[in-house]
């Protein structure tokens, strides 16, 4: 069993909010249950929010607050406790935990439960990334709900320097911690082992907060819509739609850019595009127009389908009669099941592990053109969603997905592409993947 | 048509940290492992070009920073190898060198930085620094004794002179750090092996990629076994993929592996990998020992061939067939996979394997090929050619800069899907190249 510790301090501003929320987000979909016990959050059921608590409850010297702190926050770590031992795998404990005497007591209870604590320190010595993050992610808070920007500001500010005094850094180097300084320009690893604990700071080191977007688009039709195996190339409507999709989304760009401008957000925006395919032929296909402009396009094998295995090709009436007992199975459990040599949902989800972190890594815009399945996976990851629903996720045909990530999430945008070249031959229809 | 990974700008790698600190064997490992995944990297050892100026056999007084001859001398080799660098970059499309040199001074490293911003490649330092005294010993004795430099010279005269030079380097050396000078510069230091890490100012994919394999690698000691599924009821049709269930002789095999396995290893712990078709796991059946079921551990995807037997394939895709044969490392199957996929496919697996003891694979031709030549450091051309036998065990034991190999066969007969005129041995091949390499 590994629980994640979360160790936060006044950089946890920054990262509490984005890790807390990605980092559940990527471990739930690699398929490990992955649970936030989040004491700011035990704190406002129990109290009531910031407005309601007395002027003085984050200070150290407030013993009375502190001890009702303390309270939840060991009320916090028990619940943890009894989830981990009701299956959970990683847990993560999001609390200030600022010094020695605090961490210690917390790592002696989760040893004596047989749980192996990491914990993760966030250090921000900038003072313009803190006023940044307080300003986008801490004021949005539930705390500050009603308040006047600058007075919240103020608030949180004075929060931090309280805490500041009393602030231990990690230095006990038996225990197992991730020290990240200025969000990630720094990171110390100290006697972290385990799969999942290094998988977890390889995700941190890729992890960046500058704005970009994301565009997802799919594949265009080809001569053989029913078998994946086939790869065949793009049907005559399949070039038209590459043609169209770079048109169109050639155009939004432009247009965005000039808005951005009028806004006044100057010249940081020259991100520049790059194009994501997998190396079927109807996905680099698609990309064709693209290259053709110049773009530069990226293949990725790993990037295929999910694979029907013995499934494909099949209609859905040729699949019930040909694995009747199969069918039925995958009715129950859409995201495990496998047909016959086929990969499941969770198969396809850990496959594209390689491509989500280069996709946290990517700095430039990318538009991502992929199979159905594919953009199911990613986007479900994009947007922390439980991995039930990566199946039944929907990403319509002809449409444009421009998904924008922010600290507390992303947000998206589908736009319908508009034809602009000239339609003559009727589309084919599409099989569902999904039978 | 085939993809290249991706284009990354030039980096170098600069080694720091004192003699006898493991630079040389990280420096080869993440050469190996970019090279496996088609980064084009290269490795330049100062030492080599020191022993190629001033011969090798110098004494430890020779890297005494007070002696200003032997200073000039090895600043020579350095700027040498760090010219033969650059001209790499430029002249072969180089991708990542990897500088194997102490660069143990403050003022060597601001003068790298420096020479390398002129030709826009980026840099960033490894630094191993190792205070376990016992693994510093075993290190001098594994490697540095048998180094060209103390070629003919008593052991025992050997260790004490290379700990004088180490000791002239301890007079200099200057952690990288948190200074002015330094603290934007990109690095990861490595504390005993693993125990620590602190990485700073990582920039873009490959660096973080290196920086994750770097913290995965361990030294101790440990084997690693790799089986063939026995023989299948495909092998026996003369087929090419599909999910079929051993043969008779097959399960013979999964019978006589556990007592080859045990003799091998004693009580020792193992823990057994095989893909999730039915082959493998039927394999893996009798032996006691936890087990691990990977779908990147699956055959090579053979797409609209699969289920087919070469004559069939001849006889249906004829031209795919021959194309094959053209450049079988990039040929791609319809609807399936090439053996380059399969290398990113398993790229996971070998991260894992680094981290891990002793395990066992039980395995797939195309899949073993793979991580063989991993191990093996053989190249993208040998690789689809390389004898993985049905019924055969291969061992591995890494040792400094190699892997020991040991073959055990078990005397069960066994078909293999074949195909005419194409009877490569590449055996005799395989064992002049470990015999190369071993110094």
């Amino acid at each position: 069993m590994a629980a994640q510790l979360y160790k936060t301090t006044s950089g946890r501003l920054f990262h509490a909010g984005k890790i807390a929320i990605i980092t559940v987000g990527y471990l739930r979909w690699l398929g490990v249950p992955t649970k936030v016990f989040s004491v700011g959050n035990y704190r406002r059921k129990a109290m009531g929010f910031v407005g309601k608590l007395p002027q003085n409850f984050f200070d150290f010297g407030n013993q009375e607050a502190a001890q009702s702190r303390r309270k939840l926050a060991i009320e916090c770590l028990r619940d943890m406790i009894r989830w981990l031992e009701d299956g959970g795998q990683v847990g993560i404990l999001d609390a200030s935990n600022t010094t020695e005497e605090r961490r210690r007591e917390v790592y002696d209870i989760l040893i004596s439960e047989d749980i192996h604590p990491v914990f993760i320190e966030s250090i921000c010595d900038k003072q313009d990334i803190i006023e940044a993050n307080i300003r986008s992610v801490k004021i949005t808070s539930p705390d500050y709900i009603g308040w006047d920007r600058e007075e919240a500001v103020k608030d949180y500010w004075k929060r931090i320097n309280n805490h500041l005094g009393h602030y231990q850094t990690i230095s006990d180097t038996s225990l197992s911690f991730v020290k990240m300084i200025n969000v990630g320009e720094r990171i110390i690893v100290n006697n972290v082992k385990g799969y999942l604990q290094s998988r977890i700071v390889f995700y941190l080191m890729n992890l960046h907060v500058s704005p970009r977007i994301i565009y997802f688009a799919q594949t265009g039709e080809s001569l053989n819509e029913m078998s994946q195996k086939a790869d065949a190339e793009l049907n005559p409507e399949g070039i038209r739609y590459a043609h169209n999709l770079k048109n169109f989304l050639l155009t939004l760009r432009e247009k965005e850019k000039k808005q951005r401008k009028e806004e006044g957000w100057g010249d940081e925006d020259e991100r520049t595009l790059t194009i994501w395919t997998s190396a079927r032929r109807r996905s680099y296909q698609t990309a064709k127009p693209f290259e053709d402009e110049g773009y530069i396009v990226k293949q990725r094998s790993s990037m295929a389908e999910l694979n029907l295995g013995e499934a494909d090709g099949l209609t859905v009436d040729e699949i019930k009669a040909k694995f009747p007992e199969e069918y039925e199975k995958k009715q129950q459990d859409l995201y495990h099941h496998r047909y016959p040599r086929a990969e499941s949902y969770h198969d396809l989800a850990v496959r594209l592990e390689s491509i989500i972190l280069e996709l946290e890594h990517e700095k430039n815009d990318v538009l991502i053109i992929a199979h159905e399945t594919v953009l199911k996976c990613l986007y479900a990851y994009l947007f922390d969603q439980p991995e039930d629903e990566i199946p039944r996720n929907i990403i319509p045909k002809n449409y444009l997905i421009e998904i924008i990530p922010s600290a507390y999430g992303c947000r998206d945008t589908r736009m319908e592409i508009e034809y602009t070249v000239d339609q003559t031959v009727p589309s084919l229809t599409n099989p569902n993947c999904d039978v | 048509m085939y993809s290249k990974i991706v284009n990354f700008d030039s980096l170098v790698l600069f080694m720091v940290g004192l003699p006898a600190r493991g630079k040389t064997y990280v420096a080869q490992k993440v050469c190996r492992y970019l090279q496996w995944l088609s980064v084009s990297t290269k490795v330049f050892n100062v030492g080599n070009y020191r022993r190629k100026l001033h011969g090798a056999h110098q004494m430890h007084s020779f890297f005494d920073p007070h002696n200003t001859e032997g200073e000039i001398a090895r600043r020579e080799a350095a700027f040498e190898a760090l010219n033969d660098m650059i001209k790499w970059f430029l002249e072969e499309d180089g991708t990542v060198a990897i500088f194997d040199a102490t660069n143990s001074t403050r003022e060597r490293r601001i003068m790298i930085i420096d020479h390398c911003k002129k030709y826009d490649v980026q840099v960033m330092f490894v630094e191993s620094i190792c205070q376990d005294e016992s693994l510093i010993l075993q290190n001098i004795m594994d490697v540095k004794l048998s180094s060209p430099d103390y070629k003919d010279m008593d052991p025992e005269q050997a260790a004490e002179d290379f700990r004088a030079r180490i000791s002239h380097y301890e007079e200099v050396y200057e952690s990288v750090n948190e200074t002015p000078s330094e603290k934007d510069f990109t690095y990861i230091k490595l504390i005993n092996v693993g125990s620590q890490a602190v990485i700073n100012m990582i920039q873009g994919y490959l660096q973080s990629r290196i920086v994750y394999y770097l913290m995965n690698l361990h030294i101790l000691p440990r084997s690693i076994f790799f089986s063939r599924h026995g023989e299948s009821v495909y092998n026996l049709e003369g087929k090419i993929g599909g999910d079929s269930s051993l043969s008779p002789r097959g399960r013979k095999y999964s019978l006589a592996l556990p007592e080859l396995i045990k003799a091998n290893l004693g009580d020792q712990p193992l823990t057994v990998w095989t893909s999730t078709l039915k082959r493998t796991i039927e394999t893996a059946k009798h032996l006691q020992y936890p087990k691990l079921q990977w779908k990147a551990l699956d055959e090579l995807d053979a797409g609209v061939c699969d289920g087919m037997t070469y004559e069939e394939i001849e006889a249906k895709y004829p031209e795919d067939y021959f194309n094959r044969d053209e450049d079988k490392f990039n040929y791609r199957y319809r609807g399936g996979e090439s053996y380059r996929d399969v290398v990113y496919r398993l790229e996971p697996v070998i991260m894992e394997l680094e981290r891990q003891q002793n395990i066992l694979i039980i395995g797939h031709q195309a899949i073993l090929r793979c991580i063989y030549a991993y191990f093996q450091k053989l190249s993208q051309d040998d690789l689809p050619y390389i004898k993985i036998p049905l019924h055969t065990v291969i061992k591995l034991t890494p040792k400094a800069y190699t892997c020991h190999e040991d073959r055990y066969k078990i005397d069960i007969d066994a078909a293999e899907a074949g195909r005419k005129g194409n009877s490569f041995e590449l055996l005799d091949h395989i064992k002049k190249r470990a015999n190369a390499i071993k110094v």
